[in-house]
């Protein structure tokens, strides 16, 4: 009899290998594609990358600044290679790793690129370098790649994205990066560190969409301090080679760079994957989902950036694993009212929720404190000069905390803490009784919770 | 087709033509001087006056809607008012002759009618048969206010109580002859032998046809006389109302004194106008409506025009026409030619016709001319028809102002009784017999061959061991409503049941098999096929007096008897006040295998009309006590029936089927199946796949399931399943109708209010597709299978461990069908 998977999973970046790691674990037979690495987005061109590179930025950060703390150095210096070597070697690490994860989970990897053909009855059939693989259920997690908006003159050869950003063999005197979100920052604030002059152009009035509306204000500030240009309100008009017009006011500017990145958003991977041969309902913005990650076809789930909604890796890792308890027939479902967002900058950025301007937005009605990070006396000690600060929302009529914001040091190691207090929706007065260890940066959270 | 008839090749191949009589048109030419020999003096000017109490009854009515006040007294009539001022002598002219023991029939312009009929049996009946009218209609309510109000004799009184009680109802009192619930275009008064007018065009085309059966089959006196307009003639249930009442089996099969036609006159009003559609030369091709019953029976139907304008010539066609019907070589078609001067309605401008035509016929108004007339042949002077002219106006002043007191003539009290209505619904009565006599039948029911051949089957599906009988051993869903039809058959002489195939054939489903040896034709036989002449008569029939079982063959035929289901049935008990009750008992087939015009489970169109009960028994007993329990009571019960159950033996009964007589309630559900971690409530024949859907849950996943067959849809009894769901807190709804809009949907609803605390997750109806109903290959994918409960259970209320679920249910696929509408 013909070998039928339990599951089948197209994609293994973070939605997909979590899903078969937790799938493997329960005893379910997995069979997982890749068209390129496991790992993804996150693992190879993402996450992990960047947060190598943006160390080495921190490094040098403290070499510079070590004078303040008494330490004398030598001369600081940058070998470039070195650092990109250094990342390379650590996504190797981390993809065998996952390579390692799945064969524990005793799942079939297929790095090939998979199309799904039909589905009759409960069976699914998927087919991978001319192979037939049946499943009883599916996971889509076909992930993003990064969105190419119609900009007059976009050559794609002449600019970068996150993808080929990672590749650079020479370190640019110049960047001009298209778009501050997430993605544009932290390479503004890494080539910064290295000393690249950088120019960001956004077309909306503030950098960082999404993060709470202080917080993004005091990064820029900041960034602008160490002679970052940002150009906001602008929008990019033409591209000739790596020369950007953009227009701000009504005025026509252009600036060109050694190198320009586009980092304006993500497109979800829906083309090309036979979404339409099982009838799966999409759009080019993505595959819909419902709470239990299900697609409106039964036994077929999608998870992470394929549906176009919280693009962020733990968002795709717990998706994978709703998915998979609902095949197993365990009781869980996805919620999105507690989901982390984090910058890894210097400073760091971390939130969790609600924040001021998505409470307003709603009608809901809150209350929130803010306490500078000065009141960690952690903080003090170990962030000479620098600054930072904590903002809680909580629900007017009950105090329950709706959202954590911080910016300052390390904050995106303590953010789960928020993050849990808002999913177990704890009030200001439940938080109070909680002890936080002494002396942490951990901290700000309960002294701005008593501010309340 | 019976048997006994022979459709020789030879004779029905053979060349020849069809000739017609030629139809008489106005042939009446007497003058009233010639005509004295027939009727006295007096008769002929209470001709005259009938004529002009119409006439100003109508007047009144038309300036209090259009100008809001009649002789100084102003009122507001918000509602309708479709008068007939200018149709008076056809009015007059037909109920002259009329016994109280004839029924008139009418349509939404019928106050003229209801007023004649009624001054017509007031003359006929004696003082004590109307005070007694009077004062026992609803305990004498109507007649308080006109005893309180003036003294005279008994037929002044009666007529009083007439013009009172008429424009009562058109005023919604509850003083009115139908506690106000009829009004204007339904308003009637059985006691003097006029019945439901009807607001839809053409509605008593068919239910007036089997008032006339009602007459016949029971041996009634007594004709009927279905008034109808010129376009309704138009109107499919006419055509079939026709198509019936001229049936050749009338004369040629039904025995004895049962030979021969219907007692009927379908009396064309035709005042040449549907609403401003000119019948003849614009929106009909008869040119003459008589025309028509040419085209429906070897007799023409004794079709004539008649000169509704000349009273004695409707008299005299009436005399004639009398005779036929007493020969039993009825129906007869009268075109009865007028004209209104008023509009369709008091908002009608008469944009549609000249000034100039409607001056013309004013100029030979009939109220006129036969004064004129009286005066010329001496019967009457000027001043005393001027006298009753002044008389009748102080008579309709009287009776508007006693029906605007809103003292003297309230409207329901709804603040105080606000389940007035509620309980006007339904007559809830328990009735063995409709009339107490011998009913003819064949033989003894116990030498009946099907009665002999039962009283040898297994009544319970198994044997002890627990295996099943062979089906021809096996008493069956079928026999289970054959016991209770056969026993009141037995019990209710004026049980009748009609439809197509239903005498010869045993029914398309066996079902009746053996009746047509037990029962003469004219309780049981065929019918044409046309569901809305089924329906209609059977309307008409039950709301004579008598039982009647019409059966729809396919539940997809239903449509064909839309108005009939829909606005007949449902309404006239309450219409009527509670006056008339409705003992009928609609069998409807719910088919399968037949593709999408012939397998569609339509419960949900019977349950949305107030007024209607609906049971759909899925088990032999609850068939057999159902369909007692039905044929027990006096309203109209939709009795579903499904295809795919008439072989099936008892399965849940202990005992199986009993012999004797039992009935079960309307309305409440039954437990087929304990269980106490999710109830499955059934409707119909998806009760086996619920069953087999508990067998899959208690074997693959240990779940025990509660399954509850609906057995009635109205009335239904929540309780049951409340209880239920205090166990186990989870449902399924199911049953073979689409989901969308379905009675489920309606259970779903209602479940979710009731019993919200109880429920650890949402209601979910397993229905059918929202499709048309595929091949019988293909209705796994359309029909609700065992696997779609599962399925659903999984999906949508708790998830069951290691299932693989096969069929669609995911919440963004219920969104996207609902979007396509799919």
């Amino acid at each position: 009899m013909e070998n039928i998977f339990d599951i089948a999973i197209l994609g293994g970046g973070p939605a997909g290998y979590v899903a078969a790691e937790r799938a493997g674990a329960k005893g379910l037979s997995v069979v997982i594609f890749d068209k390129r690495a496991l790992g993804g987005v996150c693992l190879n061109e993402g996450c992990i990358p960047t947060k190598t590179l943006l160390n080495s930025a921190k490094v040098l950060e403290y070499a510079h600044e070590a004078e303040k703390y008494g330490i004398t150095v030598g001369e600081v210096g940058i070998d470039f290679s070195k650092i990109m070597k250094r990342k390379d070697k650590v996504v190797r690490k981390l993809v065998s790793g996952i390579g390692a994860k799945m064969k524990h989970a005793k799942a079939e990897v297929v790095m090939a690129e998979a199309v799904i053909k039909e589905k009759r009855g409960s069976e699914i059939t998927i087919e991978a370098e001319g192979k037939t693989y049946k499943a009883a259920n599916l996971l889509i997690c076909t992930g993003s790649e990064a969105a190419i908006p119609p900009i007059p003159g976009l050559d794609k050869s002449q600019i970068l994205t996150n993808r080929e950003i990672l590749q650079l063999k020479e370190l640019p005197k110049s960047l001009v990066i298209i778009g501050g979100g997430v993605i544009g920052t932290e390479f503004a604030d890494f080539f910064n560190a290295m000393g690249t002059k950088i120019t960001v152009i956004e077309m909306l009035p503030e950098i960082l969409t999404g993060i709470d509306d202080d917080i993004a204000k005091f990064v820029r500030a900041e960034f602008t301090k160490r002679g970052i240009d940002f150009h906001l309100g602008a929008k990019v008009t033409k591209l000739n080679g790596k020369e950007v017009t953009f227009e701000k006011d009504g005025k026509e500017e252009k600036i060109t760079g050694e190198q320009v990145l586009l980092s304006v958003g993500r497109k979800a991977n829906v083309a090309g994957i036979g979404l339409e041969n099982i009838g799966v309902e999409f759009t080019p913005r993505g595959v819909k989902i419902d709470k239990n990650c299900r697609t409106n076809i039964p036994n077929v789930y999608a998870a992470g950036d394929i549906t176009g909604f919280s693009l962020l890796a733990h968002t795709a890792s717990r998706e994978g694993e709703v998915a998979v308890n609902h095949i197993l027939g365990r009781k869980d479902q996805m919620r999105y009212d507690a989901i982390p967002g984090v910058v890894y900058t210097h400073p760091e950025i971390a939130g969790v929720g609600l924040t001021e301007a998505s409470a307003k937005e709603k009608g809901i009605e809150v209350e929130i404190r803010k306490l500078p990070m000065a009141y960690a006396g952690r903080f003090v000690a170990e962030n000479e000069g620098k600054d930072g600060f904590c903002k809680v929302i909580a629900g007017k009529k009950y105090g329950e905390i709706l959202g954590v914001h911080m910016v300052g040091g390390a904050c995106s190691e303590m953010i789960w803490g928020a993050c849990a207090l808002v999913e177990m929706q704890l009030r200001v007065k439940d938080v109070q009784e909680i002890v936080f260890p002494h002396p942490t940066v951990s901290e700000i959270i309960k002294e701005t919770i008593f501010e309340f | 087709m019976p048997k006994i008839q022979f459709i020789n090749p030879e004779e029905v191949r053979k060349a020849g033509e069809i000739t017609f009589n030629p139809i008489p048109v106005n042939q009446y030419n007497k003058t009233v001087e010639e005509e004295k020999a027939n009727f006295s003096n007096e008769d002929l000017i209470r001709i005259f006056r009938d004529m002009v109490i119409i006439r100003e009854f109508e007047t009144m009515l038309n300036q209090i809607k259009i100008r809001g006040d009649y002789n100084g007294i102003a009122y507001n009539h918000p509602g309708p008012a479709h008068l007939s001022i200018g149709q008076e002598a056809a009015a007059v002219g037909m109920a002259y002759t009329l016994g109280v023991e004839d029924f008139i029939f009418g349509s939404h312009r019928s106050h003229g009618e209801i007023l004649a009929k009624g001054l017509s049996a007031i003359d006929k009946l004696s003082d004590e048969q109307l005070t007694k009218i009077m004062e026992s209609h609803f305990d004498g309510i109507t007649f308080a206010p006109v005893k309180n109000n003036f003294s005279g004799s008994a037929k002044e009184m009666a007529i009083r109580f007439l013009i009172y009680g008429t424009l009562a109802e058109i005023f919604a009192r509850e003083t009115g002859f139908n506690r106000g619930l009829g009004g204007s275009m339904h308003a009637f008064f059985t006691p003097f032998g006029v019945y439901p007018n009807n607001a839809i065009v053409g509605g008593s085309g068919d239910i007036s046809v089997g008032a006339a059966l009602y007459k016949k089959v029971n041996r009634k006196d007594g004709i009927v006389v279905a008034n109808i307009g010129d376009a309704s003639m138009a109107c499919g249930p006419v055509w079939e109302g026709l198509s019936f009442a001229t049936m050749d089996q009338f004369n040629e099969l039904w025995e004895g004194d049962m030979k021969g036609g219907l007692p009927l006159i379908i009396n064309i009003m035709n005042n040449q106008y549907g609403m401003g559609g000119q019948t003849c030369g614009e929106t009909m091709g008869y040119k003459v409506a008589a025309r028509i019953g040419a085209g429906l029976n070897a007799d023409q139907m004794h079709a004539e025009r008649v000169d509704g304008y000349n009273p004695l010539a409707v008299i005299d066609a009436y005399k004639r026409k009398r005779e036929i019907l007493k020969e039993k070589r009825g129906p007869v078609l009268l075109d009865v030619l007028t004209y209104r001067y008023s509009g369709h309605s008091p908002s009608d401008a008469s944009s549609y016709r000249s000034k100039e035509e409607v001056e013309a016929w004013e100029a030979q108004d009939s109220i006129n001319w036969f004064g004129k007339e009286l005066v010329k042949a001496g019967v009457a002077t000027e001043a005393a028809l001027e006298e009753i002219k002044a008389v009748t106006g102080e008579l309709i002043t009287w009776g508007l102002k006693l029906a605007i007191d809103d003292k003297v003539s309230p409207h329901m009290d709804m603040e105080k009784y606000p389940e007035l209505i509620g309980g006007m619904m339904f007559s809830n009565e328990s009735v063995d017999k409709m009339e107490d006599r011998k009913p003819d039948v064949n033989h003894p029911m116990e030498e009946n061959p099907r009665v002999k051949q039962l009283a040898t089957k297994e009544r319970f599906a198994y044997d002890e061991t627990g295996k099943a009988h062979s089906k021809i051993k096996t008493y069956a869903y079928r026999d289970g409503i054959f016991e209770a039809i056969i026993d009141r058959f037995y019990k209710d002489p004026t049980l009748i049941a009609y439809g197509e195939e239903n005498r010869d054939w045993g029914g398309a489903f066996a079902v009746y098999r053996g009746l047509t040896e037990a029962l003469p034709y004219h309780r049981l036989f065929n019918s044409p096929i046309s569901e809305a002449s089924i329906v209609g008569t059977a309307i008409g029939y039950a709301m004579c007096g008598g039982r009647v079982i019409p059966e729809i063959m396919y539940c997809d035929f239903l449509g064909r008897s839309g108005d009939e289901v829909f606005n007949q049935l449902p309404k006239w008990q309450a219409m009527s006040g509670n006056v008339i009750k409705m003992p009928l008992v609609l069998r409807v087939s719910v088919g399968s295998k037949y593709g999408a015009q012939h397998s569609q489970d339509w419960t949900a169109l019977a349950t949305h009309i107030p007024g209607l009960k609906v049971v759909f028994p899925a088990t032999p007993y609850d068939a057999k006590g159902l369909m007692n329990a039905a044929l027990q009571g006096t309203d109209p019960v939709i009795f579903f029936e499904s295809q795919r159950l008439y072989d099936i033996g008892e399965q849940f009964h202990k005992g199986g089927v009993p012999a004797g007589y039992y009935e079960i309630a309307l309305g409440e559900p039954d437990v087929k199946r304990e269980g106490k971690d999710v109830t499955i409530l059934s409707i119909g024949a998806t009760l086996y796949r619920a069953l087999e859907a508990a067998d899959i849950l208690q074997e693959k996943y240990n779940m025990s399931a509660e399954v509850i067959d609906a057995r009635s849809l109205v009335p239904f009894n929540y309780e049951l399943v409340i209880e239920s769901l205090k166990k186990t807190g989870r449902i399924i709804i199911t049953g073979d109708a689409s989901a969308r809009g379905s009675f489920m949907k309606d259970m779903a609803q209602t479940i979710t209010e009731l019993a919200f605390d109880e429920l650890d997750a949402p209601p979910v109806v397993v229905g059918s597709r929202n499709w048309i109903t595929p091949a019988y290959e293909l209705e796994e994918y359309f029909f609700p299978q065992a696997s779609w409960i599962v399925d659903a259970i999984h999906e949508k209320i708790v998830p069951l461990k290691g299932h693989v679920v096969k069929n669609n249910f995911t919440e963004n696929e219920q969104i996207r069908r609902n979007k396509l509408g799919v």
